[in-house]
């Protein structure tokens, strides 16, 4: 017979742990139940998503003191460092995307459907993403990309009506199941090697040496066949300027940050914590050193050709995915730190990057570089703080992307890799000439004949601003944030 | 020895099968195939004594997801003139990358050495799969749910048919006409 006080069961001290998700998964529930009760008030479930976004959000951030990592559900997940740290990013991305929705044009105008559904989805994708960010087990890996994954096909495909969106999604849909096998391969090959599918399990299996190198190489990249999707790595990476373009603009710029950083998240968390003994064993650096270089240099000199902003901005994320890969190379918890500090400025700026074309294309109906012409007149606030988001993607002072750059390069000047900083900085040369082809077209191109001005609700100017004004600050006062990463990559568990 | 010679016989059904599920050029015969390839791996799962697995592989995917793939391939078939072309510009070069990740893997299978366990008696496993799924797996398992959930709202959301406006529509023609913001649904 079973005894039920010797099992493993969940429990309350657990549930405490898992506020933020289980808010996130909650406010999913009920923004779907509200959107069912309240016909026609799509005010409901997004008040209903906006609330517990904001719950979540204060919980991740009074989690960020957390003293020891704790395994909770079965050791399925854990709560330390990192995870509060990467609560909280998804969390304000969470927030600043429900709120710039609710005045978009491709969510909310007349004649758009499943306006409640759209937030719902929103809550469930950022709990997956938190999951993501926490697992310890290959199957809560597996099962929590998926849960992101399939979010995110269904709101690339949004708009019914839209050949570009139906492509989209289906573009999506189709590498992701193709790299979600290749990674499944990848994830049963580890089980058979180590015989264990706990992240710590690998590890200590992996430290005692006797796993050959290339086996270990060709696992490494399987997996990272899967992850690389996540985060738009080249040569995993031809999905994303279709995808961005084809959605809606609220929802790509969503992708553009939130499935990348939980990617980054669980590509830290697996590789940090089952790798790193072993990492001067096999290949691994060589391999994302050569994989940051490819990968930054096909987004920089792709995002060059481009005449829509959308496109421009897909092909400059996959270039800060290269720069972010860089500070990979090594696994050292000097890289991790910045990589977890340029994830958030990154977060930041390219979200609102994103937003910003989202609200000119309310009334301008276009992403077309040509049609920005004269912007800087026609909506001068959005345009300012279009400006900032610019110079900070192009990593130039006194803005926070230049400290999170600097972070980057230092980590890889001090593992002695000279020739990949100087990739690198070659590609932020290239880099600075497509964001500034925006900046001439906003202030320096004439405004065709009659163009009147191009209003951005207040509501939206608000939540650039929520973008705009840390941007500027952690520019100068980048030491809080600096903190906070270094924290959250010294609380980390299995270690 | 006879276990040998059944697993070599499921081992061959299956990559047979999913040889002809790849390379048929008519996707009902692909659909047909890909039942013995799923036949094939629960062969394999029974041999391995997991027996619970076994069933479950049958009765799913055999039973009910083939059947659904049958169905969406037959209700849903493009004009044959429709198939990919298949020239030698394609089939060489994937032909090549194909061989050299054969290479790899094997190179890989057989240069480790793997951690085996010698299989003790053969037991139902469905009691312990069961205790497993309601207490140490308790987690994933109802996150499978939300998995399972967020599909079919998908799959809901994207199918149904339309019952507003195109989307594509100018904002200010569509403003005119649908004054409410979502019209009713008239199921």
């Amino acid at each position: 017979m079973l005894n039920v006080e010797t099992l493993n069961l969940p429990n309350w001290a657990d549930a405490r742990a898992f506020v933020p998700e289980l808010v996130m998964f909650g406010a999913f529930l009920a923004a779907l139940l509200g959107d069912i009760i309240a016909k026609r008030r799509p005010w409901v479930p997004f008040a209903i998503v906006l609330f517990g976004a904001v719950t979540a959000l204060s919980y991740a951030v009074a989690g960020l003191d957390i003293q020891a990592p704790a395994k909770i559900l079965g050791d399925m997940v854990v709560v330390d460092g990192m995870s509060s740290f990467f609560r909280m990013l998804f969390a304000l991305t969470a927030v600043v995307t429900v709120l710039f929705s609710w005045k978009s044009e491709e969510i909310m105008g007349p004649g758009r459907e499943h306006k409640g559904e759209f937030y719902a989805l929103i809550a469930l994708m950022t709990g997956g993403m938190m999951v993501m960010a926490e697992s310890t087990d290959l199957i809560m890996l597996y099962l929590s990309m998926e849960l992101v994954s399939l979010t995110s096909y269904v709101m690339a495909g949004w708009m019914r009506g839209s050949l570009r969106s139906t492509e989209a999604s289906l573009k999506y849909m189709i590498f992701g199941a193709m790299s979600s096998g290749i990674m499944l391969f990848g994830l049963s090959l580890i089980f058979g090697l180590t015989g264990s599918m706990t992240f710590e399990g690998i590890r200590a299996a992996l430290s005692a040496g006797t796993v050959d190198p290339l086996a270990l190489l060709t696992v490494t990249v399987l997996v990272l066949a899967g992850l690389g999707y996540k985060i738009a790595m080249v040569p995993f990476h031809f999905w994303a300027p279709d995808v961005y373009e084809g959605s809606p603009t609220p929802v790509a710029a969503f992708f553009s940050v939130g499935p990348k950083a939980a990617g980054f998240a669980l590509m830290i968390r697996f590789f940090y914590t089952t790798l790193q003994p072993v990492v001067d064993q096999f290949d691994w650096p060589l391999m994302i050193a050569v994989l940051s270089v490819i990968t930054m240099t096909v987004g920089n000199l792709s995002a060059v050709r481009q005449t829509n902003v959308k496109r421009i901005l897909a092909y400059s994320s996959i270039a800060h995915v290269g720069y972010l890969l860089m500070a990979f190379l090594m696994l050292t918890e000097q890289g991790l730190q910045a990589i977890l500090f340029y994830l958030f400025v990154y977060t930041l700026m390219n979200l609102g990057a994103f937003l910003f074309v989202t609200a000119v294309n309310n009334s301008l109906k276009s992403e077309h570089l040509a049609d920005y012409a004269g912007l800087g007149f026609r909506s001068p606030w959005a345009s300012v703080m279009m400006m900032i988001f610019l110079f900070s993607l192009t990593g130039v002072p006194p803005f926070a992307g230049f400290i999170g750059k600097f972070y980057l390069f230092a980590e890889v000047m001090r593992r002695e890799w000279y020739w990949l900083a100087i990739v690198g900085v070659l590609n932020s040369v290239v880099s600075l000439y497509y964001y500034m082809k925006i900046a001439r077209a906003l202030y320096f191109d004439k405004a065709p004949e009659g163009a009147g001005a191009v209003p951005v609700p207040a509501l939206q100017i608000f939540a650039m601003a929520l973008l705009a004004v840390p941007t500027l600050l952690l520019g100068v006062m980048w030491g809080p944030l600096k903190g906070v990463a270094d924290r959250a990559v010294a609380v980390i568990a299995g270690l | 020895m006879a276990a040998d010679l059944v697993f070599y016989g499921f081992a061959l059904l299956t990559v047979l099968a999913g040889c002809f599920v790849v390379f048929s050029r008519n996707v009902v015969h692909a659909g047909f195939a890909l039942m013995f390839t799923l036949l094939g791996v629960a062969g394999l799962y029974a041999m391995l004594g997991a027996d619970f697995l076994a069933v479950t592989q049958t009765v799913v995917y055999i039973g009910g997801i083939l059947i659904l793939v049958l169905f969406a391939v037959m209700m849903t078939r493009v004009p044959s003139q429709n198939a990919p072309r298949r020239g030698l510009d394609r089939m060489v070069p994937a032909g090549i990358f194909a061989v050299a990740i054969f290479a790899l893997l094997y190179k890989v299978a057989t240069g480790t050495s793997w951690p085996t366990a010698t299989p003790g008696e053969a037991l139902p496993t469905a009691k312990l799969i069961g205790v497993k799924l309601m207490t140490d797996a308790i987690f994933p398992f109802e996150f499978a749910s939300l998995v399972l959930l967020v599909a079919m709202i998908g799959a809901a959301i994207l199918i149904r048919e339309r019952k507003v406006l195109p989307a594509e529509a100018p904002a200010e023609e569509a403003a005119t006409e649908a004054p409410a913001d979502e019209p009713e649904v008239t199921a």
